[in-house]
């Protein structure tokens, strides 16, 4: 098993954030259909069509979740944000009947940090969503399990595909568990390797001086 | 502080294999430096990434002891870690695992397999491991990596050690089934807790990271049920 | 929309996974924090004009560009700090004398934290066993044996070991060596580590 030295600072999954973490990042990047409760003076320019000086009352824009977030407030409505397709009722109830066959990758990739983020905005239906994420990983885990433990030495992009972003992340540690036993069964486990870092820099630098 | 020794380092001060200055210092780092060290640098973000590599285990498993007869003679030997001998030719005399192997390889003594290390015995133990539900004790906490070191390095000292390494891997397998079965069905009742009874260093090892991170997602979303226990939200943008 | 620049910057890093160092982007750095300035600027002109003409309806658009000017913060703070990850580990996987296609990639001040940072590991590691120190970046795997034997993957000029003999590492060439003057080497790629 490569020991790697760098190791980036982890999601927080589930509705915290961990500050540093890039896969954060880029989830709260994730753009959300919001619609404006009052008017933004002097933000026209942000809109699409953009030809207004203010975002008028009830435009219907476009907004990353970390701008949903930072202007939603339970009490004074700035901003109202509409549940994605995915953990609407319709879906769910695809969800509840068979988890396994839903392409994750496909209506996310972060199915669930983004799901469990939507519930930091007031709905009747966030039990119901807050369940169905809740189920879904579960109804699914086998499945993650299974792959990632079957995997060695092949080509694993078939078997991740339909995953999301955080059953992905189980899936490689789950590979990394079992390519360490397996190297030092071969006994290959005290055999020195070159850091994969270096090798990596290696090959960019080759690329880079190829014309 | 009990010091844990490994072949490398006793073979140079026992046999003075070399004159390389290989002390108990630099050696100690491999044992509790590095892995208290990586874990407190470079691990501290990811409790999920503390891991042991398998090499690791193995490294465990050279203290536990096995018996030789040895070929040479000499007096008893005082290590940090304990004392060992005296060796007389012909006389079997207990000693840790790394210490058998190094004398194998260097045709100064017959190992004795352990008494678990015989096809009937382990013949037994696969049948009851496939007949239980629950894991069965195994005839020693590091049952697979005692069965690779000796097979590997004494295979003309134990009878029919292709028949055992089968044997072992059988069990190992049925094992690792299970663990996985197990695994499962503690997701999906959401149970909070688990015992595991005889599961090996080994056994744990290969699925620890898996399992942690699961289990860590299992939390968080069944975290989100209960409406209120968000308190990061204004801090994140 | 605004953090487009800041959240490329992520992007970049996110995308070299394996940890490589990208290569500092002053310039992207540079835009966001031009960007956070203005936004700075105008919040400073609204937040006077709302308490002094009342203008309490310009408060939303003051909170959309405070949640920017947050969101900008900690994209590049957590641009940095991954970085500085990345920087640390290169002492573990390189050793403490860092390329030169590496070292391009820093600035001046992730420069000067390599070497603040290779100073107290060194002063820790000195700290240890007993007089001599020890060197805990070596056997990161339990050692089998003191000697092993190892083939040059490219020229690497003269190396001498403990006893003061001095061999040629010749590409190709086959030692039989102590291992923990190797370990480094291999894991920087001039040696392979033999298996019989």
């Amino acid at each position: 098993m490569d020991s790697q030295a760098y190791l980036p600072v982890p999601p927080g999954v589930g509705m915290e954030e961990n500050f540093f973490s890039l896969d954060d990042i880029l989830l709260s990047h994730e753009r959300l259909s919001c619609r404006t409760e009052c008017a933004f003076p002097r933000l026209g320019f942000l809109e699409k069509s953009g030809d207004t000086r203010d975002i008028a009352e009830g435009t219907k824009m476009e907004l990353p979740l970390w701008l949903a977030k930072g202007l939603y407030e339970r009490k004074r409505r700035v901003v109202s944000v509409e549940v994605p397709k995915v953990y609407r009722e319709g879906w769910r109830t695809v969800f509840s009947a068979d988890p396994t066959v839903v392409d994750l990758q496909k209506m996310g990739p972060y199915y669930y940090g983004l799901g469990s983020q939507m519930l930091h905005f007031d709905s009747p239906e966030n039990p119901d969503v807050a369940q169905s994420l809740l189920q879904t990983f579960i109804g699914r885990f086998r499945r993650t399990m299974d792959s990632s433990q079957n995997a060695y030495n092949e080509d694993t992009s078939v078997l991740v595909e339909r995953l999301d972003c955080l059953e992905r992340a189980l899936f490689r540690s789950g590979q990394s568990g079992l390519n360490g036993f397996q190297s030092w069964e071969k006994g290959r486990a005290s055999h020195l390797t070159a850091s994969t870092l270096v090798l990596n820099y290696r090959k960019r630098k080759m690329a880079d001086t190829q014309p | 502080m009990p010091i844990v020794h490994n072949g490398a380092v006793t073979s140079c001060v026992f046999f003075a294999v070399s004159g390389n200055s290989y002390s108990a210092g630099t050696f100690i780092s491999s044992t509790v430096g590095v892995p208290a060290l990586t874990h407190s640098f470079c691990k501290q973000n990811n409790p999920a990434v503390q891991t042991m590599d398998p090499s690791e285990v193995e490294f465990l498993a050279e203290k536990e002891m096995v018996k030789i007869i040895p070929n040479f003679s000499l007096d008893k030997i005082y290590l940090i870690g304990g004392d060992l001998g005296p060796f007389n030719p012909g006389l079997p005399v207990d000693v840790p695992v790394w210490l058998a192997l190094n004398l194998k390889q260097r045709q100064k003594c017959r190992i004795v397999p352990p008494e678990w290390m015989d096809v009937e015995k382990l013949e037994e133990i696969r049948e009851l491991e496939r007949k239980e539900d629950a894991f069965t004790p195994v005839p020693s906490p590091y049952y697979m990596e005692l069965t690779k070191l000796l097979l590997n390095h004494a295979s003309d000292n134990i009878p029919k050690a292709d028949e055992i390494r089968t044997l072992v891997k059988d069990i190992w397998d049925t094992r690792i089934a299970k663990l996985r079965l197990s695994a499962d069905s503690f997701i999906s009742q959401q149970e909070a807790h688990a015992k595991l009874d005889n599961l090996t260093l080994m056994e744990i090892n290969t699925t620890r990271t898996f399992l942690l991170d699961s289990l860590n997602c299992m939390y968080k979303l069944r975290s989100n049920l209960q409406p209120g226990s968000n308190k990061g939200k204004a801090l994140d943008y | 929309m605004f953090c487009e620049k800041a959240v490329e910057l992520i992007r970049e890093l996110h995308r070299l996974s394996d940890g490589q160092l990208p290569a500092f982007n002053e310039d992207g750095l540079r835009q966001v924090l031009q960007e956070m300035k203005v936004l700075y600027e105008q919040n400073q002109s609204d937040v006077n004009e709302a308490k002094g003409e009342g203008r309490a309806d310009l408060i939303p658009s003051i909170k959309l560009r405070h949640s920017c000017l947050l969101r900008n913060q900690r994209c590049l703070a957590a641009y940095l700090y991954d970085r500085l990850l990345r920087i640390r580990a290169l002492r573990w996987e390189y050793g403490s004398v860092l390329p030169a296609n590496v070292r391009f990639h820093m600035c001046a001040e992730e420069l000067e934290w390599f070497s603040q940072y290779k100073k107290s590991l060194a002063t820790f590691m000195r700290s240890l066993g007993g007089d001599e120190g020890l060197d805990i970046t070596q056997d990161m795997k339990p050692p089998k044996s003191l000697y092993i034997e190892v083939r040059c993957l490219k020229d690497h000029g003269e190396f001498e070991i403990d006893d003061g003999t001095v061999i040629l590492l010749k590409k190709n060439s086959q030692h039989f060596l102590p291992r923990w003057k190797c370990e480094q080497l291999i894991r920087q790629g001039v040696l392979e580590h033999v298996i019989s």
